[in-house]
């Protein structure tokens, strides 16, 4: 499903940030990439959705076969890379409805699907909504605009369900929540493992972790990955912190 | 550019043919001297210095007549809804085209140029001597040369519950088309007004509208100007706001290669508010000004101002507005705000907000920003597979919806406007 290669990455006109990673995701996996602040977490992150502003200075990543960094953002979106954003924007104005029903649309004629008329759409909603077991409030309202930490990435987890992508990046989707939405955004995700659709999680706590079961861990520090393994290694960082990286390079 | 700061059209060739006769004649008379002795405004002029009038002065625009033709399409203009109707083509009301239908008692509504012949009282009101405030010589070229327009009167606690719709038609080339509108709200009345301004060719829209609302009376005015590209449109409201009462305007500029829109409103007693509100959305070589003033000559009068400007390609937006605030009016409440989006490196905007307060009890607030897209909202739709083109359009919609909600209680009103916007940007659904 993905592969990176030798990834190097720097924020443009400005330092190095990936120096090099290695990394296979297959389909139906669930990975988890952990790391300190500043470790190279959310560049990696930016760098897979195609978000300005970074430079891809050597390697290369592969998804389904495809070049991936030749892609424009909203390419790659269409192609099935879902990103849920670590800070998701506000748009005043713009309907999450409207928004919701313009992604989708461009995803499915992207497919060769029918676009879904007003009707069609309300009803996909609705029946996603009770799937994921989550509530309607927050569909007429703009996007993002005024909404709580929580409800912003129940939203994140909302659209990715509806937009059905092949290969969901999670960046700190768990931080800043308290344990309900912690449960809730849990369980969605949860809910959309399926055997066709890998998910990278990117996160600072081995605390979603106890939630959402991975299928490896690796651990990013000063732009590589320095530890690969199963779940268990998220429990060992968690016991002994990332101070045990200074450990193990010592 | 010494050239363009030198750009004066000349007075001389709108006397040719000007004979005024009728009742109004000497009226109009001393409207044409007042517009020669003012003459056409220049860049020295504060108030026009960023408005290039080079389309004015290229050639003289002769009144346009009457003209049986063939009838203009006029549909994609309509509200969507029940109105009465008034149609004017070439500056002529147009009874064919106009529906007015039946209105309830104590309402007047037709043709100026009829009802200013049968009601000297109006006729008197429709050429007093505003037209000097503000140094405007378009006005007083207007008093003096204009063929019709219209006339909305409603006698005190009458409610209007239909919208006025008026529909002007330009397509007589380089002519110029005068228009004279009176609009007077008894006490307590209440009206919805909506003016679109469409056209084809090159020709010269000049409007003015007299507005008086009496005391707890309440006008929505709507304009939306989608003149033909190669158009010249000056339009300017004159409202006086008497105790208690609400004026508000909605001016939607999509059209026109050279157009000003000037609102000047007047508090004339206490307790009165005033929201002028609108979008401007341009492109190609467009140059659009809006300018307000509103004059809080007595205490606690509010106004509530935004205007949003999205401007394109080569295109130069104005917005001029000024706040006065008179030593007298105490509790004054005056916001104001215009945000603007450049859409491209040879666009251009110049905004000036101003607010000129004597008096030391109030609240007031003006601000003014240029910008461009947000660039992380940008991200996040493309991140969720909306094509850039796309996203660019969601974005500049809301930038202008967010005009367009200030209008309250009007679903249908704000669909209506935010459909010409949507037909601007090219997205109709």
């Amino acid at each position: 499903m993905l592969e990176i290669k030798n990834l190097h990455a720097k924020i443009a006109e400005g330092r190095e940030i990936l120096k090099g990673i290695d990394l296979a995701v297959k389909a139906g996996e669930v990975h988890a990439i952990m790391g300190p602040n500043g470790s190279g977490k959310s560049t990696l992150a930016g760098v897979l959705s195609g978000k300005p502003g970074y430079e891809v200075t050597e390697g290369s990543v592969t998804y389904q076969g495809k070049d991936l960094l030749a892609l424009a953002a909203d390419e790659r979106a269409r192609e099935g890379v879902f990103l849920a954003f670590q800070y998701p924007v506000e748009i005043p104005g713009v309907n999450n409805m409207y928004f919701l029903r313009a992604a989708l649309n461009a995803v499915r004629r992207h497919r060769c699907e029918p676009e879904l008329d007003a009707g069609q759409f309300l009803k996909a909603v609705r029946a996603k909504l009770k799937e994921l077991e989550i509530g309607d409030d927050l569909l007429q309202r703009g996007v993002n605009v005024g909404f709580s930490g929580g409800e912003k990435k129940r939203n994140e987890i909302f659209q990715m369900a509806m937009l059905e992508p092949k290969l969901a990046l999670l960046d700190e989707t768990d931080s800043g929540l308290d344990i309900d939405a912690l449960r809730l955004v849990a369980g969605g995700v949860n809910k959309l493992r399926a055997p066709d659709r890998a998910m990278i999680l990117i996160t600072h706590y081995q605390r979603l972790l106890d939630y959402v079961e991975p299928d490896k861990v690796h651990v990013l520090s000063g732009g590589k990955i320095v530890m690969s393994g199963d779940k268990s290694l998220a429990a060992e960082l968690e016991k002994r912190g990332y101070a045990m990286l200074a450990d193990a390079a010592a | 550019m010494a050239h363009t700061m030198s750009a004066k059209p000349e007075t001389a060739p709108y006397r040719a043919g000007f004979s005024p006769a009728g009742s109004l004649a000497e009226k109009r008379r001393e409207a044409f001297a007042r517009f020669e002795e003012l003459g056409f405004p220049t860049r020295r002029d504060e108030a026009w210095r960023f408005t290039n009038l080079r389309p004015l002065q290229d050639k003289a625009f002769a009144p346009g007549t009457a003209t049986p033709g063939a009838p203009p399409a006029l549909e994609p203009y309509f509200f969507a809804g029940e109105t009465h109707r008034i149609v004017l083509v070439n500056g002529h009301f147009t009874p064919a085209l106009s529906k007015i239908g039946g209105l309830p008692k104590g309402v007047t509504l037709g043709s100026a140029a009829e009802i200013a012949a049968r009601q000297p009282a109006l006729a008197e009101r429709l050429l007093d001597r505003t037209d000097l405030v503000g140094g405007q010589a378009f006005a007083s070229l207007n008093a003096a040369l204009f063929a019709d327009g219209f006339v909305l009167a409603l006698d005190p606690g009458v409610a209007l519950e239909k919208p006025v719709e008026i529909v002007y038609w330009g397509d007589a080339a380089e002519r110029s088309f005068h228009l004279r509108n009176l609009i007077q709200l008894g006490a307590g009345s209440r009206a919805t007004i909506i003016e679109s301004y469409a056209g084809s060719g090159h020709y010269w829209t000049n409007a003015v509208t007299l507005v008086d609302v009496a005391s707890r009376a309440a006008l929505r005015q709507a304009k939306l100007q989608h003149e033909a590209n190669d158009a010249i449109h000056f339009g300017q409201v004159r409202a006086s706001i008497a105790a208690d009462a609400r004026y508000e305007s909605f001016v939607l500029t999509l059209g026109g290669r050279l157009s000003r829109h000037d609102s000047f409103a007047t508090f004339a007693g206490e307790g009165a508010a005033c929201g002028l509100f609108g979008a401007y959305l341009l492109k190609g070589e467009q140059e659009a000004t809006n300018a307000t003033f509103v004059d809080h000559a007595v205490p606690k009068c509010a106004t509530s101002e935004v205007f949003k400007g999205v401007v394109d390609e080569r295109a130069h937006g104005v917005f001029l507005g000024k706040i006065a605030v008179r030593p007298q009016a105490q509790k004054t409440d005056a916001h104001q705000l215009n945000k603007n989006l450049l859409l491209s490196a040879r666009a251009n905007v110049d905004t000036k907000p101003e607010l000129e307060i004597l008096a030391d009890d109030v609240k007031c607030s003006h601000g003014a920003t240029v910008g461009d897209l947000d660039e992380n909202a940008l991200f996040y739709l493309a991140a969720r597979g909306i094509p850039a083109d796309e996203a660019r359009r969601m974005l500049i919609e809301a930038f202008a919806a967010d005009a367009i909600d200030c209008i309250e209680d009007d679903t249908t009103l704000r669909a209506h406007l935010l459909k010409h916007v949507q037909r601007w940007l090219g997205r109709e659904d």
